[in-house]
C-alpha cells in the first residue's frame, strides 16, 4: 500500500522549524483524515499536526523534543490506493484563458460590460548664529578636489574607451597593434574614428595569418613590455670555459655554462629574481632557469629545474634533451612553466650584443653574445695577447631591480664563468 | 492660432468626452465654472454634464473609485490637483490598479493625470516629479509628455490603453509651451523621440528637461559640438532601443532628470546602457538630477535645486572631455 | 431567485415574528455549515503542511457573512474580506475556486499568482481584495457609479469590514465618497473584538461604531452577529433600502472571532471573560439549535446535510489537490494587459 508522508507544516509566515511536544500515535494505529497526531510548539503557539489522509501509521521518524524544519518528513501514513491517488498529479490541465464559469454572471459578461461608444524684530527673526555651519578646520571637511585616486595613465594615450575596446575585441586587436596610431582624442586618446582610419589605411597591404607560435610569442612579448625594462652588459673571457669544455664528455655548450653561473649567482642573490606583484615581492622556492631556443617561426623556452643544485655534468643530458624537444616543438606545458629567469644565447645568430626581453612572468633574462678573438692587454707580459671574449647582457624589470643590483649579479656571473671547473 | 500645452490637455479631454461615452473626469475643483486648479478642464463640465465630477479631498478614494469604474468598463481620468498629492493614493495606484490585471485578468484602464514638476515658488509639496516611483512598480504605464503635440496625442492614447496610465504633465510647460496647432500625426506610446540629432553626446531626458537640454545643445552647436537630445516621452515602457541607438552614434551619454537623484529614470537609463551598451561608450555615462533635498520654495534656491541649462552644460562638457 | 421574489422575501423578513424563520434561513444555514466544514478542512490541510501561505477563517462570523452574500444577485458587487467564505459562497463562488486558490492549483481563478482569501472574480461582481484594509470600499463605489452611468438599474454594492479596518484612512475616504456619490452601498462592519491581537479599547474610542453612520450620512443599524435570523433580517433590510435608493447603509454586527487571526495564530490573547460574553456564542451552534427547536429539520436531517457537504468539500479538495501547480518557466511574466507596452529591462529578455 502506498505511503504518504506526514510533513512539518508551515505554521506561520516566518516559521522555519518547530519542536515536537507530543506524538499521539504509534506505528500500526489506524488514523482518520485530518486527525491531530502530533503536537508541535513554535515561538507563537502549540499546535496540532494533522494526518494528510486516512490510513494506518506506517512509521514515525520524529521524536518528542526534537526540532524539525518546515517540510521535514515526520513519518508516513499507509493509505488506500484511492486516498493516495489524491497526491498524484494528473496530466497537466492548461491554465484557463478565463476564469471558471461557475460564478453567476461570468458568461453574461458582455451583456453588462461596456456601453457602446459614439464613434470611436520679531521673535521670528532668524538667528544667523543658529544656522548650521561647517566648522573651519573640522576633521569632517570634505575633499573638494572631486577627484578619485585613480592611477595615472587611465586617460589619454593609455585609455581605450569601452567602445574602442569592443571594436578591438571584435577585430582581435591588442593595444600594441594600435601603437602606430597617433590618437586625436582628448589627451591623445585613440578614438573610434582614429581606429577606423588606421584600419582603412592598412587595408590592401600584403598580409598573412601568423602561426600559432608566432602569436604566442607576440602575446608574451607584449605582456612583458608593459613593464619598465632595462639592460646592462659586460665583457666575459670565454677561454676558461672553452678549455674546461674540451676536457668534458659530453661537452656542455657555452650557454649551459652561463645558465649554471646564473643559477649559482641567483642562489647567492635570490632577491634579484623576485617578481613584483601588487605590494609584494614574490620569490620562488627553487631556482629553475629557462633557455630560449629558436624553433620554426618562434621561440620556445624549456626550463631546467633546480639549476643551482645540479652540477654542470649532470645538467648536460637534460639540457640537450630539452633543447631537442624544443626545436621539434614537442615540449609539454610542465617543461616550460615556473622558471624564474632565462638565458638567451643570441650569439648563435652571430650577434654580439642585444637587449632581449624577459618573459612576462620573469624578472631577468641573461643574454650571451658571440665569442670572438680580441687582443687583450697582458700587464705581466707587457703586450697584447689573443683571447676569446663575449658580451653578456642582463635585461631586468626595473621595478624589481636597479642598475647596481643587476650589475652585481652580472659581475658575479662573469666571475663564475672564470672558474668553470667549479660549475 | 496657437495652442498651449495646457490647452492641448484640455482639448484632448474634450475630444475624449465627445467621442467616448465611457470617459469621465474625476478630481478636485475640476467642475463648474472653476475648471480645475490649472484650468485643465475649464468649460468641460458645462459642455459634458455629469461627466466632469468634483470629488471630496480624498485622493485614495478618487483613484479607488476610478479603479472600480474602469473595471466596470468605463475610462475614467483622475486629475490629481498636484502630482505631490498622489502619494495619498499610492496604495490604490500601486497595489490595486497595478496588480489588478496580473491577479484577476481584469483590465484596469484608469488614467491618472499628475500636474508635475517645479515652478517658481511652489515649494516642497507642489513641485514633485513622481514618474520614478510609479515606474518602479509593475503593471503601470508612465508617460511624461514634453511637447504640446505629445500632451495631446499621448493623453488620448493613455485613455485608450487598457492598463493604468500615469500621465505626468509638467506644470511649467502649461503656459510656456505653445504650438501652432493641434497635431495631426503622432508617435506611438513606448517610443522615444530624437528631438535633435547629434554626433558627440547623447542627452537622454524627459518632460520639461527636454527643453533645457535643447538649449544646451544649441549653445554647444556654436562651438561645433553636436549634442543629440532624446526625449523619452514614455518612462515605462522605456524605449531602450532608441537610447542605445543614440549612444551608438555618439559614444557618450548624459541623462537629465528633474526628479530626486536616488534611483529613478536617469539611473534606470544608465543602468540599461551600461549593461546592454557598454561597448558603445567612449566615456563613463553621467547623470544630473535635482538635489537630494526637498524642493525649495525661494526661486533662487529652486533654480539651483533642479538641473538647469548652466549645470547641464557643465556636466555635458565634463562628459565630452573625458 | 428573481429580483421581485427577493424583494418580497426581504419585506416579509422585516415583519415576521421572531419565532418564524426567515425564508432563506435553511439555505443560509446550509452555507454556514458548508463554510465551517470547508474551513475546518482548510485548517487541517494547513496543519498537515499541504497549504502554503496563510489560512484565514471566518469561524464565528458565518451568520453575518452568509447574510451579506445571500441577498445579492447578478449585477451586484460584493467586496468580501478575509472572513467571508460564507458570503462568497452565498453569492455563488464555487467551492472548487476556493480549494484551487488555497492549494495553489494553476487551474484556479488566481493561477497561483495570488492566494487564499485574495481571490476574486471581478467580472462576476466579486472583487479580489487587497490586504490594505479599506482599499476596496471606494472600488465598490466606482463600480456602482459606472453601472449607474451605463444605465443599469436595481444593483447594489456590499462590502465588509472589521472594527480594525474601520480605522483606516482609506475606509474613511471610501465611506465618505460613497455618500457623496449617493451610490447604493451596504457596508457591514463586524466587530469581532480583536484586530489580529488588539482589543477594542486600542482600536476606537466611540461608544459604538454604528454612531458613525450619522456622521457619514449613512443609515445605521446594529445586529447580534451570532443570530442568523437577526442577521438575515437586518442585513436583508439594509440591502433592500440600498436597492430602493436610500443613502448608504452601515450595519454594525457584534461577534467574537472563534479562531486565530490566521491558523498560525493560537489567539492566546483572547481573554476568558470575553469568551463568556453573549457575542462570543457560536453562530452555527445557535442556528442548529434553532432548527431543532423549530423543527425545521430533525437530527437525522442535519446529519444528512452534514454528510452531503462533507462529500462536496472532499470532492473539491481532492480535485484541486491533483491539479498541477503553476510553473515559473511557463508563467507569462507580464503585468500589463497591453503586451506591446510591457517594459523590457534587458535585451536578453
Amino acid at each position: 500500500m502506498p505511503k504518504i508522508p506526514i510533513t512539518m507544516p508551515q505554521l506561520g509566515e516566518s516559521m522555519a522549524e518547530a519542536t515536537i511536544v507530543a506524538i499521539k500515535v504509534q506505528p500500526g494505529d489506524k488514523v482518520s483524515a485530518d486527525q491531530e497526531i502530533i503536537e508541535v510548539e513554535t515561538d507563537k503557539a502549540v499546535m496540532g499536526v494533522t494526518t494528510p489522509c486516512a490510513g494506518e501509521i506506517a512509521k514515525i521518524d520524529a521524536e518528542v523534543k526534537g526540532t524539525y524544519a518546515v517540510g521535514a518528513v515526520l513519518g508516513y501514513v499507509e493509505a488506500s490506493e484511492a486516498d493516495a491517488a489524491r497526491f498524484q498529479k494528473r496530466a497537466p490541465e492548461p491554465p484557463k484563458g478565463d476564469v471558471a464559469k461557475e460564478v453567476p454572471g461570468r458568461e453574461e459578461e458582455s451583456a453588462t460590460a461596456v456601453k457602446t461608444q459614439n464613434g470611436s524684530g520679531s521673535h521670528f527673526q532668524v538667528d544667523e548664529t543658529a544656522l548650521p555651519q561647517v566648522a573651519a578646520g573640522s576633521h569632517f571637511q570634505v575633499d573638494q578636489s572631486g577627484v578619485l585616486p585613480v592611477p595615472a595613465g587611465t586617460k589619454g594615450a593609455g585609455y581605450f574607451s569601452p567602445r574602442v575596446r569592443a571594436r578591438m575585441t571584435e577585430l582581435q586587436l591588442t593595444q600594441a597593434d594600435l601603437a602606430g596610431i597617433a590618437g586625436s582624442g582628448n589627451a591623445g586618446r585613440v578614438t573610434i574614428k582614429d581606429l577606423e582610419n588606421f584600419l582603412g589605411g592598412i587595408e590592401g597591404q600584403p598580409a598573412e595569418k601568423p602561426s600559432a607560435i608566432r602569436t604566442g610569442v607576440a602575446d608574451a612579448m607584449r605582456r612583458s613590455w608593459t613593464r619598465p625594462l632595462a639592460t646592462v652588459g659586460l665583457s666575459v673571457c670565454l677561454d676558461p670555459v672553452l678549455q674546461d669544455r674540451a676536457k668534458r664528455d659530453p661537452k656542455p655548450g657555452p650557454a649551459l655554462y652561463a645558465l649554471r653561473a646564473l643559477a649559482l649567482a641567483l642562489a647567492e642573490q635570490p632577491n634579484a629574481a623576485a617578481r613584483l606583484i601588487g605590494g609584494r615581492a614574490i620569490r620562488s622556492e627553487s631556482i629553475d632557469i629557462g633557455v630560449a631556443v629558436e624553433a620554426q617561426d618562434g621561440i620556445m623556452v624549456p626550463v631546467i629545474r633546480n639549476a643551482d643544485k645540479t652540477s654542470l655534468a649532470d645538467l648536460t643530458g637534460r639540457y640537450t634533451e630539452l633543447v631537442d624537444l624544443a626545436r621539434r616543438r614537442r615540449l609539454t606545458g610542465d617543461m616550460t612553466s615556473g622558471g624564474i629567469a632565462s638565458i638567451s644565447n643570441f650569439g648563435t645568430f652571430g650577434l654580439e650584443w642585444g637587449t632581449p626581453i624577459p618573459l612576462p612572468d620573469q624578472t631577468l633574462l641573461l643574454g650571451l653574445g658571440m665569442g670572438k678573438k680580441v687582443p687583450a692587454w697582458d700587464e705581466s707580459r707587457g703586450g697584447f695577447v689573443p683571447r676569446t671574449e663575449a658580451q653578456v647582457t642582463l635585461s631586468f624589470d626595473h621595478r624589481s631591480l636597479d642598475g647596481g643590483g643587476a650589475g652585481r649579479l652580472l659581475k658575479r656571473i662573469v666571475e663564475l664563468l672564470g672558474e668553470p671547473a667549479k660549475l | 492660432m496657437s495652442v498651449t500645452y495646457l490647452e492641448a490637455i484640455r482639448e484632448a479631454q474634450a475630444k475624449l468626452l465627445r467621442e467616448d461615452d465611457r470617459v469621465f473626469i474625476y478630481g478636485q475643483d475640476i467642475a463648474g465654472k472653476f475648471g480645475g486648479a490649472f484650468k485643465a478642464t475649464k468649460g468641460l463640465a458645462e459642455q459634458f454634464p455629469g461627466r466632469v465630477l468634483n470629488t471630496p479631498i480624498s485622493e485614495d478614494a478618487m483613484v479607488g473609485t476610478a479603479i472600480g469604474a474602469a473595471m466596470e468598463g468605463m475610462r475614467p481620468i483622475v486629475e490629481m490637483q498636484f502630482a505631490d498629492f498622489s502619494s495619498i493614493a499610492l496604495n490604490q495606484i500601486l497595489n490595486n490598479a497595478g496588480t489588478q490585471f496580473w491577479r484577476t485578468q481584469t483590465p484596469c484602464p484608469i488614467t491618472v493625470r499628475l500636474p508635475s514638476g517645479g515652478t517658481k515658488g511652489s515649494g516642497p509639496f507642489h513641485s514633485q516629479s513622481m514618474e520614478g516611483i510609479y515606474s518602479h512598480y509593475p503593471g503601470l504605464v508612465v508617460l511624461t509628455p514634453a511637447t504640446v503635440e505629445d500632451a495631446y496625442t499621448m493623453l488620448i492614447d493613455a485613455v485608450a490603453i487598457d492598463d493604468p496610465v500615469i500621465y505626468c504633465e509638467h506644470k511649467y510647460l502649461y503656459y510656456h509651451l505653445k504650438a501652432d496647432a493641434l497635431p495631426t500625426e503622432k508617435l506611438p506610446i513606448g517610443k522615444a523621440r530624437v528631438v535633435r540629432p547629434g554626433r558627440d553626446l547623447s542627452i537622454v531626458t524627459n518632460s520639461a528637461m527636454v527643453h533645457e537640454a535643447l538649449a544646451v545643445a544649441q549653445q554647444f552647436s556654436a562651438e561645433g559640438i553636436e549634442i543629440e537630445v532624446v526625449d523619452l516621452r514614455s518612462v515605462k515602457p522605456l524605449d531602450t532601443d532608441t537610447v542605445l541607438a543614440s549612444v551608438a552614434r555618439t559614444g557618450r551619454l548624459l541623462c537629465v532628470g528633474e526628479a530626486f537623484p536616488w534611483g529613478g529614470v536617469t539611473a534606470e537609463v544608465i543602468a540599461r546602457v551600461a549593461s546592454e551598451g557598454f561597448h558603445l561608450l567612449d566615456a563613463a555615462p553621467a547623470r544630473i538630477n535635482a538635489k537630494d533635498t526637498p524642493i525649495p520654495y525661494h526661486p533662487n534656491l529652486w533654480s539651483e535645486h533642479r538641473p538647469n541649462a548652466k549645470t547641464i552644460a557643465a556636466k555635458a562638457r565634463q562628459v565630452l572631455q573625458e | 431567485m428573481a429580483k421581485s421574489e427577493m424583494l418580497q422575501t426581504a419585506e416579509r423578513g422585516a415583519s415576521i415574528s421572531k419565532k418564524a424563520p426567515h425564508e432563506k434561513y435553511l439555505e443560509a444555514f446550509r452555507i454556514m455549515l458548508q463554510t465551517r466544514i470547508f474551513e475546518e478542512k482548510l485548517a487541517s490541510l494547513y496543519r498537515g503542511g499541504l497549504i502554503t501561505g496563510g489560512v484565514y477563517l471566518g469561524k464565528g462570523q458565518e451568520a453575518v457573512s452568509v447574510a451579506c452574500g445571500i441577498f445579492l444577485q447578478k449585477g451586484d458587487v460584493f467586496a468580501p474580506l478575509i472572513r467571508d467564505q460564507a458570503g462568497r459562497s452565498a453569492f455563488g463562488e464555487p467551492l472548487i475556486d476556493v480549494a484551487r486558490t488555497y492549494l495553489g492549483s494553476r487551474s484556479g481563478p488566481m493561477r497561483g499568482r495570488d492566494g487564499n482569501i485574495h481571490r476574486g472574480c471581478p467580472k462576476a461582481g466579486q472583487l479580489a481584495m487587497i490586504s490594505h484594509l479599506g482599499a476596496m470600499v471606494s472600488v465598490v463605489v466606482g463600480k456602482l457609479m459606472a453601472k449607474r452611468m451605463k444605465g443599469e438599474k436595481g444593483f447594489i454594492g456590499l462590502t465588509t469590514i472589521g472594527e480594525g479596518g474601520m480605522q483606516t484612512g482609506a475606509t474613511h475616504e471610501g465611506m465618505n465618497i460613497a455618500a457623496v456619490e449617493h451610490v447604493p452601498l451596504v457596508m457591514v462592519a463586524t466587530n469581532n473584538h480583536y484586530a489580529y491581537s488588539t482589543p477594542n479599547d486600542r482600536q476606537f474610542a466611540c461608544a459604538d461604531l454604528v454612531d458613525r453612520a450619522k456622521g457619514y450620512g449613512y443609515e445605521g443599524s446594529s445586529v447580534d452577529g451570532t443570530d442568523l435570523a437577526q442577521c438575515l433580517e437586518v442585513i436583508g433590510a439594509a440591502v433592500k433600502r440600498a436597492r430602493a435608493g436610500r443613502p448608504p447603509q452601515l450595519v454594525v454586527t457584534s461577534t467574537l472571532r472563534l479562531a486565530g487571526h490566521g491558523e498560525h495564530d493560537d489567539a492566546s490573547y483572547v481573554t476568558e471573560d470575553i469568551r463568556r460574553e453573549p457575542f462570543a456564542k457560536d453562530a452555527l451552534q445557535r442556528t442548529e439549535q434553532f432548527i431543532l427547536e423549530h423543527e425545521l429539520l430533525d437530527r437525522a436531517g442535519l446529519q444528512q446535510i452534514r454528510a452531503e457537504i462533507t462529500a462536496e468539500v472532499d470532492e473539491a479538495v481532492s480535485t484541486a489537490q491533483q491539479e498541477d501547480a503553476p510553473v515559473g518557466s511557463e508563467e507569462d511574466w507580464c503585468a500589463v494587459s497591453t503586451r506591446a507596452l510591457a517594459d523590457r529591462p534587458s535585451l536578453a529578455e
